[in-house]
């Protein structure tokens, strides 16, 4: 609201080059309410937390920042953190799409129980996802125990773990968001492909998935962003051994339990960093995609 | 290639969108489906395409069957309402599409698409457009892409569904004819479905009008409009006054009397008559059974409207000829019928 007034009163009403930018004359009336709250909402809501994390990181200096950062273990939970998230969001992209898919092509019994399910990971506490993950995949649990047995395979406390963790919360992210775009999309355009010849192939690859890509790569950063900042699922099946199976969100609070507040907020802004810098990647991708056919 | 559909019958749950149609398309012709919506002229089109399959009847494409077809097989360009352009291609490939997706051994090197593609969009005016994507063109070059689309694939039968429908109406007017003048020189057997009987007395050789999944009359336009077989295509093909009326010694009597008109039909008892508005002339006269009640002049045209003894009539004239009667809202007049339908009840 603050924002709201001051725009109001900082700018004259009557027009010149500031007030042309920012205020386009428009029939909607509340340009500048809305915009002055939505600054202000984020301002409280996003940047200031974000911001105070940061001053306090930078309580360290330079050097002290570096040297919290830049240390094998931080390194190692770097790795697996974004990495891991990379390989969820990627599971998620290819079944969380081929859900969606079925969702939305076919009518079966039960279909509506299977879409309410699908939003299961959302409201679950993640820790109770962990704990059911650990218990199904441990070297004794359902799953885990013949997995182990007749293939050696090792699943719980490995990254495969962490994996199957981070893509169980990330699903419903892709789902969701090509779900709309897939029921949207006109059947005519396919059956034009279909008469001019495309095999059934390649009506899904030249017509169909370019037209869902975007919602795609919107479903696939979700489901990344997600992974990157989960914490209550994975902990459990991960093990937690340091440089093989430690998550970033687990190093911070491991540095928050050893006082070292200022260690942990270095982790956190850096890792804020590399995920503004990826979302902001996808995002410049997307735009590209969607500026071809939507101009 | 000629088209021959023997029995067709489709239908979608309980109800019945073709019962049993029989139809042959002429080698080259034009012909137009015309018919209100609901009428299955798209059903019919489709199961042409082999976008939708019949429930029984057969269809044969020159002379072989091809129920059994894919729609790929069957070498015929489709052209819809709505464009269907593909949204993320730019309008070249969208020409192209056709030739890319062919199997390999047959697929034209590059060089010959794109010569190809060049060559159909010059042939639909669009030469300049090929690295345009379709959102940025307007409603009528959408249709011209699509229609240049499907003319890429060197269909044997082009079949197009309400092609010029969500025109509006001045574009749809220019595109009619630049079909018309295009299927004129190249020939291609087409099949277009309209429920705008304008637009299908102007395009079409052939006019099929159907009706409640069944054909109504096959004719030239020029046949239909002036012999229509039944009540529902002079209903349909035009503007119409509806009367009820008894014929009795073949003279149709209207609203007891007060209009009478000589039928050679050989109908008697309870009937409809029809009458075009073009075929009902007005003539001023003081105490004259019939009174204008309303003059709308749209452009060149003239629609008068008069009540006679109980019944509302519609006239058409030309601008002229109204000037020429004199006539205004509210003056006594009488009403001669030229030309009448009677049907049977």
């Amino acid at each position: 609201m603050v924002a709201a007034s001051s725009s109001d009163t900082a700018f004259p009403r009557a027009g010149g080059a500031v007030t042309s930018i920012l205020k386009k004359p428009s029939v909607i009336p509340g340009f500048g309410l809305t915009l002055g709250f939505t600054l202000t909402y984020l301002g409280l809501i996003v940047l200031l937390p974000l911001a105070a994390l940061v001053v306090k990181a930078g309580g360290l200096g330079w050097f002290g920042f570096w040297n919290a950062v830049f240390t094998p273990r931080v390194w190692a939970a770097f790795q697996v953190s974004f990495g891991l998230s990379l390989v969820g969001a990627a599971i998620n992209a290819v079944f969380g799409f081929v859900v969606a898919w079925v969702l939305v092509r076919y009518s079966f019994p039960g279909k509506r129980l299977v879409d309410a399910l699908v939003d299961l990971p959302f409201a679950l506490p993640t820790a109770v996802a962990g704990i059911a993950l650990s218990a199904l995949y441990a070297p004794n649990g359902w799953v885990g125990k013949p997995l182990n047995e007749l293939f050696g395979f090792k699943v719980a406390f490995t990254p495969i773990g962490i994996a199957i963790a981070l893509t169980f919360v990330g699903l419903p992210f892709v789902v969701r968001t090509v779900q709309p775009i897939l029921q949207d999309l006109p059947p005519e355009e396919e059956e034009a492909a279909v008469s001019l010849g495309a095999t059934r192939g390649q009506t899904f690859w030249r017509v169909v998935f370019p037209a869902v890509l975007p919602a795609l790569v919107t479903g696939f950063a979700l489901s990344f962003a997600r992974g990157v900042g989960e914490y209550g699922s994975v902990i459990f099946i991960a093990g937690n051994m340091p440089g093989l199976t430690e998550i970033l969100p687990l190093l911070i609070v491991i540095k928050l339990e050893q006082y070292d507040y200022a260690g942990a907020a270095a982790v956190g802004t850096a890792m804020l960093l590399v995920s503004f810098v990826m979302l902001l990647i996808l995002n410049i991708l997307q735009h590209w995609m969607r500026s071809r056919h939507a101009r | 290639m000629a088209i021959q559909v023997s029995g067709i019958t489709k239908r979608f749950g309980a109800y019945k969108a073709l019962d049993a149609v029989d139809l042959e398309v002429r080698s080259g012709e034009l012909l137009a489906l015309l018919g209100p919506s609901g009428s299955g002229k798209t059903t019919l089109l489709r199961i042409m395409a082999g976008l939708e399959s019949p429930d029984s009847g057969s269809l044969q494409l020159n002379g072989e069957e091809a129920l059994g077809l894919k729609p790929r097989d069957r070498q015929v360009g489709f052209v819809f309402q709505h464009y269907a352009l593909f949204r993320h291609m730019t309008v070249f490939d969208n020409v192209a599409f056709g030739l890319n997706v062919r199997p390999r051994g047959q697929r034209f090197g590059s060089a010959e698409i794109k010569r190809r593609v060049t060559e159909l969009l010059e042939l639909v005016q669009l030469g300049h457009f090929a690295d345009r994507y379709p959102a940025q063109l307007s409603g009528g070059q959408r249709q011209r892409v699509a229609l240049a689309r499907a003319l890429a694939i060197e269909p044997k039968v082009l079949l197009l569904d309400e092609p010029f429908g969500a025109l509006d109406a001045k574009v749809r007017k220019e595109l009619r004819r630049w079909l018309r003048k295009l299927h004129d020189d190249i020939h291609i057997t087409s099949v277009f479905v309209t429920h705008d009987q304008e637009e299908a007395l102007e395009l079409a050789d052939r006019v099929v009008v159907m009706s409640q999944g069944r054909i109504e009359q096959i004719g030239s336009p020029a046949d239909v409009y002036d012999h229509p077989s039944s009540a529902f295509v002079y209903e349909f093909l035009g503007q119409v006054n509806r009367f009820d009326c008894t014929v009795e010694n073949g003279v149709a009597q209207i609203g007891n009397g007060a209009l009478s008109i000589a039928t050679d039909h050989a109908v008697r008892g309870a009937a409809i008559a029809y009458v075009r508005p073009h075929d009902l002339g007005v003539s001023p006269a003081v105490g004259g059974p019939g009174r204008v009640s309303g003059i709308h002049v749209v452009g060149p045209d003239a629609r008068v409207e008069i009540e006679l003894a109980g019944l509302s009539l519609e006239a058409e004239m030309d601008r002229e000829r109204l000037t020429a009667l004199g006539i205004a809202t509210g003056d006594r007049c009488a009403v001669h019928i030229d030309r009448a339908r009677v049907f049977a009840r």
